[in-house]
């Protein structure tokens, strides 16, 4: 009997997983929110669209390599592009909406590869227009080649955006001011990461330069710490976080622009897998609550995997691999992933893998936040956009003792709106762990919906027969 | 360790045990008052429901505790000290009927309802599709209206509630499960994991938990678990202004302040779980499109789920149990509506041995060993 496996996720994980759950014969299903299969990191421009990449040639090549694999497979896969799961179930049932009607699956496995979204640092006037995530500001690029700004402050923590920076910069857009949380010297601690991640610091170098070239204005150790502006985004204010986490008094300076491109780092999607129940844990660093998963992607529950960047990032050369490593181990019978014939099987993808990671450990080096990045949000800083919470009602919630994210919810509504909590509650999490010293427990209770599905649609179900 | 001593042990911080206390710390000031709750704030049913109040019942007895707390919730800020408000919004409540027996039995309620002074009226299908546009026709007959009826918000209640409570020194814990009771002397010990807790009286509201506890003193009461499930809509235009529930299709719906349209949706089945079953949207979908094909449209934002109580005859059971000094306060599903009045009653009853209020004549533990079942017009359409 053939399996079948359903595959949440076009991205590197994802893509990878379904080549080699096709090449093991498997039945597979892939189910992505995009037209085009490539995820954020591998994003493809509308077909009709020409004109050039500012990425890297060595990254191109590497983006191009696997969509052209998984492009030599997608006859022998069952794929939904533009098409939203909506809600997992621990009894393995996957919902899913695509135009104007709902499907139920319930296969053999499901590989949840649902990548990460950018970590949202709430800060005074940081819902004004003109102010976005760094990785938002890279897909205006990559997807429809227009510049997102002209004059453009990029600022957070991390290497992306000194790399968006440098894509601007390419793109003949100019930047202001290139601010960083931390130098990437944080990086030279890890001499061996460093090494294993040879040919991925090339490409960094390369936009180093370009950076460099252009005698961008950089402040290391500064964060945004206000936007000002009213329609649209003037200009902002950046101050110095000295090594006792303290936002440093008189450091303040303004500089006007048109776009704030930040990015603080990463948050896991990790709805999906809480919602089938697996046991879950928190690390602020590589996504904040994610899977507990082992070296084949399997969490706590059984038939369910997670791959890629969604079970804590690893970068898009570790999602591969582990898409590959995930897509194996879903296919074969469970008891089979235990075996020795497996692991010499994947041998060389595992080796690969462990020397991807081992340069994430320089990586994470360097997105790690202090306490005090926290104090940029304020009182009256909005936090929850969607329910329109300040700073204040958190803090006096949390003050009357509500420390866990449901009671917080419960109290002043954080969560409750449109984006289901997916923009603010990390923020919450980490903004209370700051406040009282401990982190809540437990996130958020994953319940469906994890997108909003009209009634009409969930009405029209079709269920695949049990098997 | 030292014990912990208490006049009353109030188990269980929802609607019932926080408004029951806080009664208690006005009508006598100084008692030593405790409250546990195993979970966190408003993470029981209190905290999960349709937010709903309303008048429109066909026996004397829920008329009279609904009346009364509607005119609680009408003053709540002013009581409770609570200037931001508890959200009342007074839309009304619109009861709707799609057979000629439902129709019959509001008809029924609707006198007994003039008989207390509730303004409600009866509507024709027509009349109740003027009111709402959205709805469908398809076997609707007719519905009655009552304008005094609506809505608050749960967690503002249950906020304001647990502040005044604690304003009166009344002692409120959350995370803290009772194992066990036990009978100590005249009063009564309470087993938590941090050690026993002594109190003269024990009031348990954990409503459809309520026969564990009374097990482990010998006791049992015929109060099952109804698990509800309940979708919020997206922020949508206006399309549902008055409350409405179907008496047949076990729906209500409500139009919240900011737009988002909630839906309860309850279905025969029992179990303790509040996890989503995979079933239940595509069934609430279809049943909430044949009752209002205008919201066909409208995105599901989330669903959630909570479990309340259900007793043999659909009534809330306020007493006395048979052990002197152990009280109950079951809800039977309308927990946050009638909170304040039992708040009242029971507080009168445990501090005062108050045994006036004919309501707990009707709804004594007792009713069940010798039968005298009650009758809601209103709750028994199939």
């Amino acid at each position: 009997m053939q399996r079948s496996i359903v595959i949440i996720g076009a991205g590197p994980a994802g893509m990878a997983a379904a080549i080699e759950a096709v090449r093991r014969g498997c039945r597979v299903t892939v189910i992505d929110e995009g037209p085009r299969p490539g995820g954020q990191i591998y994003r493809q421009p509308h077909p009709a669209l020409h004109g050039e990449d500012f990425a890297e040639p060595s990254e191109l090549a590497r983006k191009h390599r696997l969509i052209d694999g998984f492009q030599a497979v997608i006859d022998r896969i069952d794929y939904r592009a533009e098409a939203n799961v909506y809600a997992v179930f621990p009894n393995g049932e996957i919902h899913l909406a695509q135009g104007d009607r709902t499907e139920v699956l319930r296969p053999d496995a499901m590989i949840i590869a649902t990548g990460v979204r950018e970590q949202a640092i709430p800060f005074p006037g940081w819902t004004i227009p003109g102010v976005m995530f760094a990785g938002g500001a890279q897909s205006i690029l990559k997807a429809q080649r227009v510049l997102p700004g002209r004059n453009v402050v990029v600022a957070g923590c991390g290497p992306l955006p000194r790399v968006v920076a440098a894509q601007i910069l390419r793109a003949g857009g100019s930047v202001a001011a290139l601010a960083s949380l931390r130098s990437l010297r944080a990086m030279l601690r890890y001499p061996r990461s460093l090494w294993c991640g040879r040919d991925i610091l090339r490409e960094g170098l390369r936009y180093e330069w370009t950076v460099l070239r252009a005698r961008v204005p950089q402040f290391t150790g500064y964060v945004p710490v206000r936007a000002i502006g009213g329609e649209r985004l003037e200009a902002v204010a950046l101050a110095r976080i000295d090594a006792e986490d303290r936002i440093v008094s008189g450091s303040e300076r303004e500089i006007a622009c048109d776009l704030l491109a930040i990015n603080y780092g990463f948050v896991a999607n990790s709805e999906l897998a809480a919602m089938t129940g697996a046991e879950m844990r928190r690390d602020p660093v590589i996504g904040g609550w994610v899977a507990v998963t082992d070296a084949f992607g399997r969490t706590s529950v059984p038939g369910v995997f997670v791959a890629g960047d969604s079970a804590g990032l690893r970068g898009a050369l570790v999602a591969e691999c582990d898409g590959t490593i995930v897509g194996a181990a879903a296919a074969v019978p469970s008891t089979a992933v235990d075996g020795a014939a497996l692991k010499t099987n994947l041998a060389a993808t595992m080796a690969r893998r462990t020397r991807h990671l081992e340069f994430q450990q320089a990586v994470r080096a360097t997105l790690r936040l202090p306490d005090g990045i926290w104090r940029i949000v304020t009182d009256d800083t909005l936090v929850c956009r969607c329910e329109n919470v300040r700073f204040g009602e958190i803090r006096e919630a949390l003050e009357s003792g509500h420390r866990s994210l449901n009671a917080i919810k419960r109290n002043v509504r954080s969560g409750m709106g449109w984006c289901g909590g997916r923009t603010c509650l990390h923020a919450i999490a980490s903004l209370a762990e700051a406040a009282t010293g401990q982190a809540p427990a437990e996130m958020m209770t994953p319940r469906p919906m994890a997108r909003p599905v009209p009634f009409a649609a969930i009405a029209r179900q079709k269920r695949a027969a049990a098997e | 360790m030292t014990k912990e001593k208490f006049d009353v042990l109030i188990i269980g911080a929802g609607a019932y045990g926080l408004s029951c206390a806080w009664w208690m710390a006005k009508r006598r000031s100084g008692a030593r008052i405790l409250v546990v709750d195993e979970g966190e704030f408003a993470s029981g049913a209190s905290g999960r429901n349709g937010a709903g109040f309303r008048m429109q019942w066909g026996l004397d007895l829920n008329i009279r505790l609904c009346q009364e707390s509607t005119r609680f919730f009408e003053t709540a800020a002013e009581q409770l000290e609570y200037p931001r408000g508890i959200e009342l919004k007074q839309d009304g409540y619109l009861v709707l009927a799609h057979s000629e027996k439902a129709l019959a039995a509001l008809k029924g309620s609707l006198e007994v309802q003039h008989r207390y002074g509730v303004p409600s009226e009866l509507l024709s299908a027509d009349d109740c599709l003027k009111m709402v546009p959205a709805l469908g026709r398809n076997r609707l007959v007719g519905g009655t209206f009552c304008g005094k009826d609506g809505t608050i918000s749960p967690f503002l209640l249950l906020d304001s509630l647990l502040k005044a409570c604690r304003r009166e020194k009344v002692d409120v814990r959350y995370g803290t499960r009772v194992e066990k009771l036990e009978r100590n002397g005249g009063g009564f010990r309470a087993l938590v994991q941090d050690g026993p807790i002594e109190a003269d009286k024990i009031l348990l509201c954990t409503d459809w938990a309520v026969p564990e506890l009374l097990a482990s003193l010998g006791l049992n009461l015929p109060v099952k678990s109804l698990p509800k499930e309940a979708i919020v809509t997206v922020p949508c235009t206006p399309r549902v202004k008055p409350i409405l529930i179907s008496l047949e299709h076990h729906i209500s719906v409500n139009q919240v302040n900011r737009g988002s349209i909630v839906f309860v949706v309850s279905r025969a089945r029992e179990g303790k779980e509040i996890a989503s079953t995979p079933d239940f949207l595509a069934f609430a979908s279809q049943k909430i499109i044949d009752l209002l094909p205008g919201v066909a449209d409208v995105p599901v934002l989330r669903t959630w789920g909570g479990v309340s109580s259900l007793t043999p005859d659909m009534q809330p059971i306020l007493g006395e149990t048979e052990i002197e000094g152990l009280y109950v306060a079951v809800s039977s599903f309308r927990g946050l509506m009638t909170s304040p009045a039992v708040g009242r009653i029971m507080s009168a009853l445990i501090l005062e041995n108050d045994t006036n209020d004919p309501v707990l004549t009707q709804l004594t533990p007792r009713r069940f060993k010798t039968g005298d079942l009650i009758v809601e017009p209103l709750l028994n359409q199939e």
